[in-house]
C-alpha cells in the first residue's frame, strides 16, 4: 500500500512537471496546417461527403473504422464464449447466480420499482435519440458508432424496464442482426471496387447530390453492427440469454 | 471554466481511484465521462464527447456494476 502510494506521487509529480515544461517546448513550434489545408480543399470531393469529419472516418480512414467493428465482433465473441462456459459450469450449484433463468432467479434481485419506472420510460426516448444520431450522422456531430452505443443502451433500458419480452430484447433476433449487418458492410466496402474507386470506395461519383447516400448506408450499417452487439453482450450478461 | 473542469475531473479520477467500496468508484467514473464530455463540448469536439457521455456513462456503468455484482470481496475491511 505505502509503495502504491509512493508511485502514484511519483506519477503526480512527473505529470505537474510535463504541464509546466510543455507550453514552453510547443511554443517553439508553429503549428501545422498542412494537412488541415489539403482537407479543407479536397475532402468532400475526394469522398462524396458532407462534412469533413464524416469524410475522414469513413472515406481516408475507413479501414480504420472496419478494424473497429471487428475488435468489437472479436471481442463479443470472446465475452459470450465466456459467459456460455461459465452457465454451463454452474448448472449444478444453483445458489451462484450467474445466468439464471427469470424465474429461478429471486424476486426484486434485478427489478425494482425505481428502475422500471424510469427505464421504461427513458428507453424509447433514448432509442429514439439514437436513430437521429445515426441517420444525420453525415452532416451534424454523431455518427454509426456513436448512434449505435446509444441504440445499445436503449435496448439495454428496455431489456431492465419492461417485464414483456419483446423482439427488441431477444438475444437470437438482435445477434442476427448482428451478423447480417456485418456481412452488408463487407459488401458495401467491397463495392467501391467496381467502380474504380477502391476498397472502402466511394461508387457513387462524387459530385453528384446521391453521393453521401453511400455514407449515411456506412452509418446505419455500421450503427446496427455496434448497437446490436453491445446489446447481446450485455442483455447475455444480465442472464437474459434464453430466447423467449 | 476547462480548469475548474479539469480538476473536478482529477478529484473524481483520486476518488475513484483512493475509495475502498467498487460501487463508489464506478460512480465516480460515471460522473467523471459525464464531466470529461461536457469539456469535449467545451473544447468544440461534439462527436468525441457523444460517444464519451454514450459509453463512459452508460455502456461502461452497466458491465462495472454487473461485474461487481457478481464477484466477492476478499479483504475484510
Amino acid at each position: 500500500m505505502k509503495r502504491t502510494l509512493f508511485i502514484i506521487k511519483l506519477i503526480f509529480i512527473l505529470l505537474i512537471l510535463a504541464l509546466a515544461i510543455f507550453p514552453v517546448i510547443l511554443s517553439s513550434h508553429s503549428w501545422p496546417v498542412v494537412s488541415r489545408d489539403y482537407l479543407y480543399e479536397n475532402a468532400l470531393s475526394d469522398t462524396g461527403a458532407v462534412n469533413t469529419v464524416s469524410s475522414i472516418y469513413l472515406g481516408y480512414r475507413a479501414m480504420d473504422t472496419l478494424g473497429e467493428t471487428l475488435v468489437l465482433l472479436v471481442s463479443i465473441t470472446g465475452t459470450m464464449g465466456i459467459l456460455i462456459n461459465l452457465g454451463r459450469e454452474n448448472e449444478e450449484e444453483e445458489a451462484v447466480s450467474f445466468s439464471l433463468a427469470p424465474e429461478k432467479r429471486a424476486t426484486n434481485a434485478q427489478r425494482t420499482h425505481l428502475l422500471e419506472v424510469v427505464a421504461s420510460k427513458l428507453g424509447p426516448v433514448v432509442l429514439l435519440f439514437g436513430f437521429y444520431v445515426m441517420l444525420y450522422g453525415h452532416i451534424s456531430p454523431g455518427g454509426g458508432f456513436q448512434g449505435g452505443v446509444i441504440v445499445a443502451s436503449a435496448i439495454v433500458f428496455l431489456a431492465l424496464g419492461t417485464e414483456t419480452q419483446t423482439k427488441l430484447t431477444n438475444t437470437n433476433v438482435l445477434g442476427r442482426i448482428e451478423s447480417l449487418s456485418f456481412l452488408v458492410l463487407i459488401i458495401a466496402a467491397t463495392s467501391g471496387v467496381f467502380f474504380e474507386s477502391g476498397f472502402f470506395g466511394n461508387p457513387i461519383k462524387s459530385g453528384s447530390s446521391l453521393s453521401a447516400n453511400f455514407i449515411i448506408l456506412l452509418n446505419i450499417i455500421i450503427g446496427l453492427k455496434v448497437g446490436t452487439s453491445i446489446a447481446v453482450m450485455c442483455i447475455a450478461m444480465m442472464g437474459g440469454r434464453r430466447g423467449h | 471554466m476547462t480548469i475548474l473542469l479539469l480538476f473536478l475531473i482529477l478529484a473524481l479520477g483520486s476518488f475513484a481511484l483512493l475509495s475502498r467500496d467498487l460501487l463508489h468508484s464506478v460512480i465516480a467514473l460515471s460522473a467523471l465521462s459525464m464531466l470529461s464530455a461536457l469539456m469535449f463540448t467545451i473544447l468544440k469536439a461534439p462527436d468525441v464527447a457523444i460517444t464519451e457521455a454514450a459509453v463512459g456513462a452508460g455502456i461502461s456503468t452497466i458491465i462495472f456494476v454487473w461485474a461487481i455484482r457478481h464477484t466477492r470481496r476478499r479483504s475484510k475491511d
